[in-house]
């Protein structure tokens, strides 16, 4: 049964056609690492199962809904699906607290008692309980980062979508929001995480989607996927992306 | 006895004047003969009296009584092409432009009050005006009972609401005092109906009335709430120049002249759009010819 | 040659023929001053960020409608808008409303004055809110709309927030101009502070105008300057720590 179905989904910006008839399945409990080239596509095909990209054509099917249908109710679903940006987006003018809590208030109506104590649970498990009432502009990077997930699970959403997290992070900082990233693989929870991390793809991902010029040419269990890519394109990203430089 | 030293007196005094001038000039007069030039302050838009004509001239009441003070200096001073300059003044600029020397006399439609006599001095006065109600014809306002509970205009920077307020407490009514930041939209306020009445200077609302697109709906109604003479302003505590001045008006006053312009620019078709305002000389002006003064209200 | 004589206490002399005083004037003209300029602030914050929210909207309608209601208020010089407001509008409306507006509407100078002035200064806010909006990370829209808020509740509680913070600086300068502005409010019959200056340098004060429109002016530039004291006190409360404006 999955939880995410792409079905012949096309996306053209103008002339630009950046998503090429994308069918994929994700099922519940899957850990899915979608990685390509840049300019592959992968960052719009994340951000279309939430619609912050629309498409053009094709159907998304997102826990039985149909993403793509102006019928649906796309807030109600937006809050089942829990989003960690590249940049982090962390809202600047509220504390790490608030930042966590302002959606649980707004969305789902909860207590801003119950709202905050889950926000201190959450920020004891990505190891942040400390700096609840810190501003986002007083962390580092790396900090920031885990509590954007922690915010994205405060929603307790039943997917998580990563979009290239650690991209954006200086080296020494990767490392930490990787850790928390792997802990909640293990969770179970649904998660679909464009990265280049191939490292946490082979550790903790179920699968790799393999992603060139808006098409998905592989899918395989990371084994598979790392010794031997059948594609001549993924070879060649797999030799860029592991040589020393990176 | 009396006579003759009052004559004698006069002979001696005028011998003395004449000695002074001839020998000594001061204050403007001598400003005028050192620059070799005199600067005429006039308005742009003070009709009848100080107002620009279609080629940008000054012309007016006011203005044909200064080119004769003009052509006294000349003749005082010997100097028949002396340099006259024109430079326009406001009501907010007039007396800074006066005291400061940049105008060394002004040419308008300027009260002779004892306040600005602090400041300036006038020469005698050259018309007088008074204040008045100018009403739609149909309104049925004759007089200052039937403003009660009713919205009143008065120009920014006059003092005519002064007139309604003392009269409210005489008269029992109660006023609205509105105003109107120029004549033309203190006469639009009662053209719209904003305001049932405009209390201003009798020469003022001739004029707007004249220029309104029909003059026949409004008129001109009730007492004169208040006289105030205009005249011509110059520096203070200056003699020679004010002598002059005095002369030259006295004279033209004298000789029946004053009347002739006074008719051209009150009682004929004038520029820019040959509008008649039709205000024949109030007794008051005609005193003032018969008695010509300076006294400020 | 020049021989004005200066008087500085003239404010404090007797109207002539009254038992008022100058200065009371002034007062009284301050008041309505600081009341048609707050008033039409209030005005013009609301109905400014509506208007520059409305802006950068994706219905296209909306921001259209926006677009142009910033363009005609802001391009109309404000004493031709006031003198439509107040002389035209009522002669557009039913007749009877007219003549209520003409005739029985209180205050009618002041009430169309911060209705006019807010609606110009709302415009001029609108850009200022829409220019704040923009200057806002992209990201910080999808970062609200991603945890299931509205559009409304990403603008109410995400993007409006920052904005204001980032456009506290300009709406600063335009905040001290709404006083300067309101002196156009005596060319529709508010006896504000500018009307008092022009009624007591006209004929009532003819002979020291410089120093009353001097003291006026100094009024004037300490409303202006007390408006920025304000707004730097506001600016510093609701600075977030450690966010320095401009940048990411």
């Amino acid at each position: 049964m999955s939880i995410i179905r792409f079905v012949n989904v096309n996306k053209w910006f103008k002339q630009l056609h950046v998503l090429k008839n994308v069918s994929l399945e994700i099922a519940q409990g899957e850990v899915v690492v979608v990685c390509g080239p840049s300019g592959s596509g992968k960052s719009t095909l994340i951000r279309t199962v939430n619609q912050l990209e629309p498409i053009s054509d094709g159907e998304i099917w997102v826990i039985d809904q149909n993403v793509a249908d102006h019928r649906t109710d796309i807030n109600a679903l937006r809050a089942d699906v829990g989003f960690v940006f590249q940049h982090f987006n962390l809202y600047p003018h509220l504390s790490v607290l608030d930042n966590i809590t302002l959606a649980p208030i707004k969305v789902r109506k909860q207590s801003r008692e119950a709202a905050e104590q889950k926000a201190v649970q959450l920020l004891e498990r990505v190891g942040l309980a400390h700096k609840k009432d810190a501003f986002p502009s007083q962390l580092s990077g790396g900090q920031q980062q885990r509590v954007a997930i922690a915010r994205g699970l405060a929603m307790e959403p039943k997917i998580m979508l990563f979009d290239e997290p650690t991209s954006a992070l200086d080296p020494e900082m990767i490392g930490e929001v990787l850790q928390v990233m792997k802990d909640l693989a293990l969770s179970g929870i649904t998660m679909m995480v464009v990265t280049h991390e191939m490292g946490f793809a082979r550790e903790v991902a179920h699968r790799v989607v393999f992603l060139d010029h808006g098409e998905v040419l592989e899918q395989a269990t990371p084994a598979e996927f790392f010794s031997a890519p059948k594609t001549d394109r993924a070879k060649q990203f797999l030799k860029q992306i592991l040589s020393p430089m990176h | 006895m009396q006579k003759r030293l009052a004559f004698l007196v006069a002979a001696v005094s005028a011998s003395f004047i004449g000695h002074a001038q001839a020998n000594e000039l001061t204050g403007t007069l001598k400003k005028i003969k050192d620059s070799g030039s005199i600067t005429v302050g006039h308005r742009e838009s003070s009709i009848p009296f100080s107002y620009l004509d279609d080629a940008q001239k000054p012309i007016g009441y006011a203005m044909d009584l200064c080119w004769k003070v003009v052509d006294a200096v000349k003749k005082e001073l010997k100097l028949p092409n002396l340099a006259v300059k024109l430079n326009p003044v406001t009501s907010q600029t007039r007396i800074p432009l006066i005291t400061n020397g940049t105008v060394d006399i002004e040419c308008g439609s300027t009260t002779n009050s004892k306040e600005r006599q602090k400041q300036v001095a006038f020469g005698v006065s050259t018309y007088v005006t008074s204040v008045r109600m100018l009403t739609k014809a149909d309104s049925g306002v004759k007089t200052l009972d039937d403003l009660n509970g009713k919205a009143v205009v008065t120009t920014t920077g006059t003092t005519s609401d002064r007139y309604i307020k003392q009269n409210e407490k005489g008269h029992n009514i109660d006023v609205k005092n509105v105003y109107g930041k120029d004549h033309a939209e203190s006469f639009l306020m009662v053209e719209s109906g904003r305001a049932v009445a405009f209390v201003m200077d009798d020469v003022l609302l001739a004029g707007l009335i004249a220029n309104s697109k029909s003059p026949k709906d409004f008129m001109i109604a009730g007492p004169a709430l208040s006289v105030e003479p205009y005249g011509i302003m110059i520096r203070k505590d200056d003699p020679q120049f004010k002598k002059l001045v005095d002369d030259t008006l006295i004279g033209l006053m004298k000789s029946g002249e004053v009347e002739k312009i006074y008719n051209k620019w009150f009682t004929q078709p004038i520029p820019p759009k040959n509008i008649n305002l039709n205000l024949p000389m109030s007794p008051q002006l005609k005193e003032a010819i018969k008695n010509p003064n300076d006294n400020g209200v | 040659m020049s021989q004005y004589q200066w008087d500085w206490l003239v404010i404090f002399e007797n109207v002539t023929d009254t038992d008022e005083f100058y200065y009371q004037w002034l007062i009284s003209g301050l008041g309505w001053t600081l009341l048609i300029a707050l008033s039409a602030w209030v005005i013009a914050l609301i109905l400014g960020t509506i208007i520059g929210t409305a802006r950068t909207l994706p219905n296209k309608f909306v921001a259209g409608i926006a677009t142009a209601y910033v363009e005609l208020f802001r391009n109309i010089p404000l004493i031709v808008q006031l003198f439509m407001w107040f002389f035209v509008l009522p002669e557009m409306v039913p007749t009877n409303i007219g003549n209520w507006m003409k005739q029985d509407m209180p205050h009618p100078g002041i009430i169309t004055s911060i209705i006019g002035l807010g609606l110009f200064t709302a415009a001029r806010v609108a850009e200022q809110i829409r220019t704040g909006i923009l200057a806002l990370p992209r990201g910080q829209k999808n970062a609200g709309l991603a945890l299931g808020l509205t559009l409304a509740q990403t603008y109410r509680h995400v993007l409006l927030p920052m904005a204001f913070r980032v456009v506290i600086p300009p709406l600063t300068s335009e905040f001290m101009s709404i006083f300067k502005n309101s002196a156009v409010a005596y060319s529709i019959t508010a006896t504000e502070l500018f009307f008092q200056m022009k009624q007591i340098t006209g004929d009532y004060k003819p002979a020291n105008q410089i120093e009353v429109v001097t003291i006026v002016g100094l009024i004037y530039i300490l409303v202006a300057f007390s408006a920025n004291r304000i707004m730097t006190f506001i600016e510093r409360r609701v600075q977030v720590p450690g966010y320095i404006s401009g940048g990411k």
